[in-house]
């Protein structure tokens, strides 16, 4: 596939199929990363649907000063700041207890090795445990852990992305995962 | 260094966004102290939940919505995409108008007002005048 860079540099100049091109590239990415977010599929295909329609009005404000996938990550955080913003006003609840069959579950999936949970079938029914963790923290921590755990980008794209010192995201990555090992103490506590 | 400090390294150490020197001493702790050791392995633990997350496709016909709604914006009039782009600014400046417009009417109402009254009362005073005139004419008959 294209790279990036050529890519916009072809819609700038009016090629719709150069755009068309970015977001079935990128449609994925920024699809998981405000799923993860944001908690509920709807939601995230509505805000997916935002940023894209965001990058085909804004493309020409690019300047290529970061790379076109961090100035997308910055339009995709942005929004969802906005809707979670939003969403205070609303009340909204999400499931984040986990109940003792779903811990049981974990405890003896997680208790296995890297490359065996890769392949265990039982990964899709594990979905839903996954994302109560994640709902149960606070929306800095699940962004810092999304870009990081999910998106697997370096502390440098994340800092750039969030507009933040490089020390600070080691810090909120610290405390992101402190609160989830906290939600997830029952993994090494005998119950 | 305390045991804090090898925490939030032990966080970086797992992302492998440690410098060489960071690493060495970081090691050189967990040779001595099991409460940082036994952190890592639950770090490590925890990590492995986001092993567990496949990627999910957006919801069916993502780009032809996405297509089509570009279409529609592109369609759409240039004062409807201004007033969609600006909708709060624009808001925004009504009050604003509307609160100048009512403070320079209420303005001009009030002065307005006051000359009503000072005009009313030259009035009274006139017709007072008036009044005592002919109290006069009753008493000494009409002026010559």
């Amino acid at each position: 596939m294209e790279e990036d860079p050529k890519l916009v540099a072809r819609f700038k100049k009016g090629d719709q199929h150069a755009f068309e091109l970015l977001v079935r590239k990128h449609k994925m990415a920024v699809f998981n990363t405000i799923y993860s977010i944001m908690g509920n599929t709807q939601e995230a295909d509505d805000i997916a649907q935002e940023v894209f329609l965001k990058v085909y009005t804004k493309a020409g404000s690019f300047r290529g000063e970061s790379s076109f996938s961090t100035w997308l990550y910055r339009i995709v955080v942005n929004n969802c700041l906005d809707e979670l913003r939003k969403r205070k006003n609303k009340i909204i609840s999400y499931e984040t207890e986990f109940n003792q069959e779903e811990k049981l579950k974990l405890k003896d999936i997680l208790a296995r090795r890297e490359e065996d949970i890769i392949e265990d079938l039982r990964k899709k029914e594990l979905q839903d445990i996954v994302q109560k963790a994640m709902n149960s923290l606070p929306e800095k921590d699940r962004i810092v852990l999304t870009l990081k755990e999910i998106e697997g980008l370096s502390y440098n794209e994340i800092s750039q992305i969030m507009k933040i010192s490089l020390g600070k995201v080691k810090i909120w990555l610290f405390r992101a995962r402190q609160k989830l090992r906290e939600k997830l103490s029952f993994l090494y506590r005998e119950e | 260094m305390s045991c804090n400090k090898f925490r939030i390294l032990l966080s970086a150490y797992l992302d492998q966004e440690i410098a060489k020197d960071e690493e060495k001493e970081l090691f050189e702790h967990l040779k001595m102290c099991a409460g940082c050791a036994r952190e890592l392995e639950y770090l490590k633990q925890i990590r492995k939940i986001f092993l567990l997350k496949e990627r999910k496709e957006p919801e069916e016909f993502f780009e032809t919505r996405l297509f089509t709604r570009i279409k529609d914006k592109e369609k759409q009039p240039v004062w409807q995409a201004y007033l969609t782009a600006f909708k709060k600014s624009i808001f925004v400046v009504l009050i604003f108008i509307l609160l100048v417009v009512g403070f320079l009417n209420y303005k001009k109402f009030s002065y307005q007002r006051r000359t009503e009254v000072i005009s009313d009362l030259l009035i009274d005073g006139q017709v007072e005048e008036n009044f005592e005139g002919e109290v006069l004419a009753i008493y000494y008959g009409p002026p010559r």
